[in-house]
This record gives C-alpha cells, sequence and structure tokens, in this order.
C-alpha cells in the first residue's frame, strides 16, 4: 500500500525562478510539505489549547467590534447636533444622520473636563470652609475669655501679679471655693 | 473587514504551523502556546477590522515580534536559551548537488509504502530536527518563504531586512537541511 506524504506545491509560492532558484524552491517546498506532515500530528491536548486560544481571540474580536458600535451610540446621544433623518438605529449609530461638526465631541470633552477637575474644584472648596470655620472658632474663644475676665470681680492686672498666683496655689481649696 | 469566520479560519489555517514556529524559536511547549495565544489575541484586538487578505502578513509579524518579547524577557531573568548572534551559517560547500538532494528526497517522501510508515516517521523527525538546528534567522526566512508561501518581499517585510537577505537566508537554509538531511541517509 502506497503511503503519500500531503505536500505544499511543488511550485515555489511566487515569481518564475529558474535554475538553481528552481532546484531549490522545488526543495524548500518539498521539505515544508514535511514540516506540515509532521505538523498534521501534534498531541490532541496541544491541538486543544491552540483551539482555545483561537476562539479567545475570536471572541475578543467579536468584543471589541460590538463595543464599538455602542460607544459610537453613546457619542451620538450626547452631542446636541444628532438629528434623525435617517431614523432610530442609523441616527442612535452616527454616520450618516450626524450634521455640525464638533458638538458632540465638545459636550464630551467638556464632561471629561467636569469630570476630572470637579473633585478638585470640590476638595479646595472645602479646605476654605474648613480654614474660616477654624478660625471663626478661635475668634469667640478668645471674646469669650475676655468677657469673663471683664465681667469678673477681680481685675485682669491680678493675674499678672506673681503675689497672687502665689496666694492662689497655697491656699486650702476650701478658702477660695467662698 | 474580516468577519468571525475569516478570522477564525485564517487562526486555524496558521495555528499549527504558527505553533511549530514559536516552538524551533524557543524550544518549548508551553512558551510557544503562550506566544501564539498572544498573538492571536493581539491580531484580534488591534487588527480584526483589517482585510482578511491582510491577515497573513499581519499575524507572522506579530508573532515574530512576540517571540523576540519572549526571548528579551528571558534574557532579563539571565535565562537565554537560544545564541541570538548565531544568525550565520556555516561556509557552504561548492559543490553540494542539491539536483540530487531534490530527486532523493522525492523518491523517499513521495512512494512511501505502508511497510515504511516508521521510516517515514523517522524521516519527518529528521527534518524536523533539522529544521530546528538551523540559525534563527535561516530558519525564519525558510519556513516564511516554503511553509508560508511568503513571496521574498513579504518574508523581507515580516523579517524586518532586504530582499537579498532573504534569498541569501533561504538558500543556506535550504542547503544546509539538503546535506544535513543527505549525511543522515534520507539519504538526504
Amino acid at each position: 500500500m502506497n503511503h503519500t506524504i500531503h505536500l505544499h506545491p511543488v511550485t515555489p509560492p511566487a515569481g518564475r525562478p529558474v535554475g538553481a532558484d528552481a532546484l531549490q524552491a522545488r526543495l524548500g517546498s518539498r521539505l515544508a510539505g514535511g514540516l506540515t506532515a509532521m505538523t498534521a500530528t501534534l498531541p490532541h491536548d496541544l491541538s486543544e489549547r491552540l483551539r482555545v486560544a483561537r476562539e479567545q481571540a475570536v471572541a475578543r474580536a467579536r468584543q471589541i467590534r460590538l463595543a464599538r458600535p455602542a460607544a459610537a451610540a453613546n457619542v451620538s446621544l450626547a452631542g446636541p447636533s444628532t438629528v434623525g433623518g435617517m431614523g432610530g438605529a442609523a441616527v442612535l449609530r452616527g454616520g450618516p444622520g450626524r450634521v455640525g461638526t464638533g458638538g458632540g465631541d465638545g459636550l464630551d470633552s467638556w464632561s471629561q473636563w467636569a469630570g476630572s477637575f470637579l473633585p478638585l474644584l470640590v476638595l479646595l472648596a472645602g479646605l476654605v470652609l474648613i480654614s474660616q470655620w477654624s478660625v471663626r472658632e478661635q475668634v469667640l474663644v478668645a471674646a469669650e475669655i475676655d468677657s469673663l475676665l471683664l465681667a469678673d470681680d477681680l481685675p485682669p492686672a491680678a493675674y499678672a501679679d506673681p503675689g497672687f498666683g502665689e496666694y492662689l496655689r497655697t491656699s486650702p481649696p476650701s478658702l477660695l471655693a467662698r | 473587514l474580516a468577519s468571525d469566520k475569516e478570522l477564525s479560519d485564517f487562526l486555524k489555517s496558521v495555528e499549527k504551523r504558527a505553533f511549530k514556529r514559536a516552538v524551533y524559536a524557543v524550544r518549548n511547549d508551553d512558551a510557544a502556546l503562550d506566544i501564539v495565544q498572544d498573538a492571536m489575541i493581539k491580531l484580534a484586538e488591534k487588527y480584526a477590522d483589517r482585510p482578511a487578505a491582510e491577515l497573513p502578513l499581519i499575524f507572522q509579524r506579530i508573532l515574530s515580534n512576540a517571540t523576540m518579547d519572549w526571548f528579551r524577557r528571558e534574557k532579563v531573568r539571565n535565562s537565554v536559551m537560544q545564541n541570538m548572534s548565531d544568525f550565520e551559517g556555516s561556509d557552504e560547500d561548492g559543490d553540494f548537488d542539491l539536483l540530487e538532494s531534490l530527486h532523493t528526497l522525492e523518491d523517499t517522501l513521495g512512494t512511501e509504502s505502508a511497510a515504511d510508515a516508521v521510516s517515514r516517521a523517522q524521516i519527518l523527525q529528521r527534518i524536523d530536527t533539522e529544521v530546528a538546528a538551523l540559525p534563527l534567522r535561516q530558519r525564519e526566512a525558510f519556513l516564511l518563504r516554503y511553509w508560508e508561501e511568503f513571496d521574498v518581499a513579504e518574508t523581507a517585510a515580516v523579517m524586518g531586512c532586504s530582499e537579498g537577505s532573504v534569498k541569501t537566508h533561504c538558500s543556506r537554509a535550504v542547503h544546509a537541511l539538503s546535506k544535513a538531511l543527505r549525511a543522515k541517509g534520507v539519504t538526504l
């Protein structure tokens, strides 16, 4: 029984080489045919892993292809210059139904700008408010101390008197409480 | 644009050859599978919207780059498994008869019987081994030119070299293979 190895065409892939070039091309093709026969018998697990890799790649391509029209539809819906001349789906996908230049893109870039800088602006405003509130609190505390000192029977100069300070430290609490 | 089916059919048609190309380069099945998978994903992510006719060239270029990336990563880990500077083949034998090799190879491969199954497997294994032993650039040129059936200009584009270099690499590769296989009794 004859057993034939499946080989690539003996004719070289391009051009019409003659003489030594033709021989070289024929031999190269025969050797490549041997490699093809060798590759046809890859182990099953390798073939399966290649199949899985291929399916993942095709799924990825499909995913990207589906994502592109959706992204285009979002831009068209956001843009104020979209008109409904071509009917629902065509308009949502952009293209011929869209007129005007830059309207949707301008709004889109503005919203991107706002999205980037709005949190920063809110943070700055918060810091300014906290600073002002803190200063106001300090002023109120100082005013309360001043009003207590001025309203007390004891003159404020007494607190600067070392003798009075010594009197406060050495006197029993019962005497001071009176 | 290439449809899902066209992309799938294309990948199916090249996946085994791509795997073998990667195996020849990195000498490791798992790494070769990773490289082929990376190349497939990259093709799907970035070039799936190209016409189906453009996919073969793009894919081979991506595969070559993915293989080079693998070598770079391996170099970082100080475990390069291939001598990348080994681009030059041995001196050619001017008296070597290519025509004789061709006749012998055609006789050997074309008229085998079932009784020669073991011999056939051995021949294929020897071809495989000798291709794997070729210097990197010669092997790339040989595989792209004769296995992927690219023309000289396309092969040069994928390899990033001149058409003259492609011809030189191919010539040296075929001569080296013929000589080595005949020396091992194919009777190449």
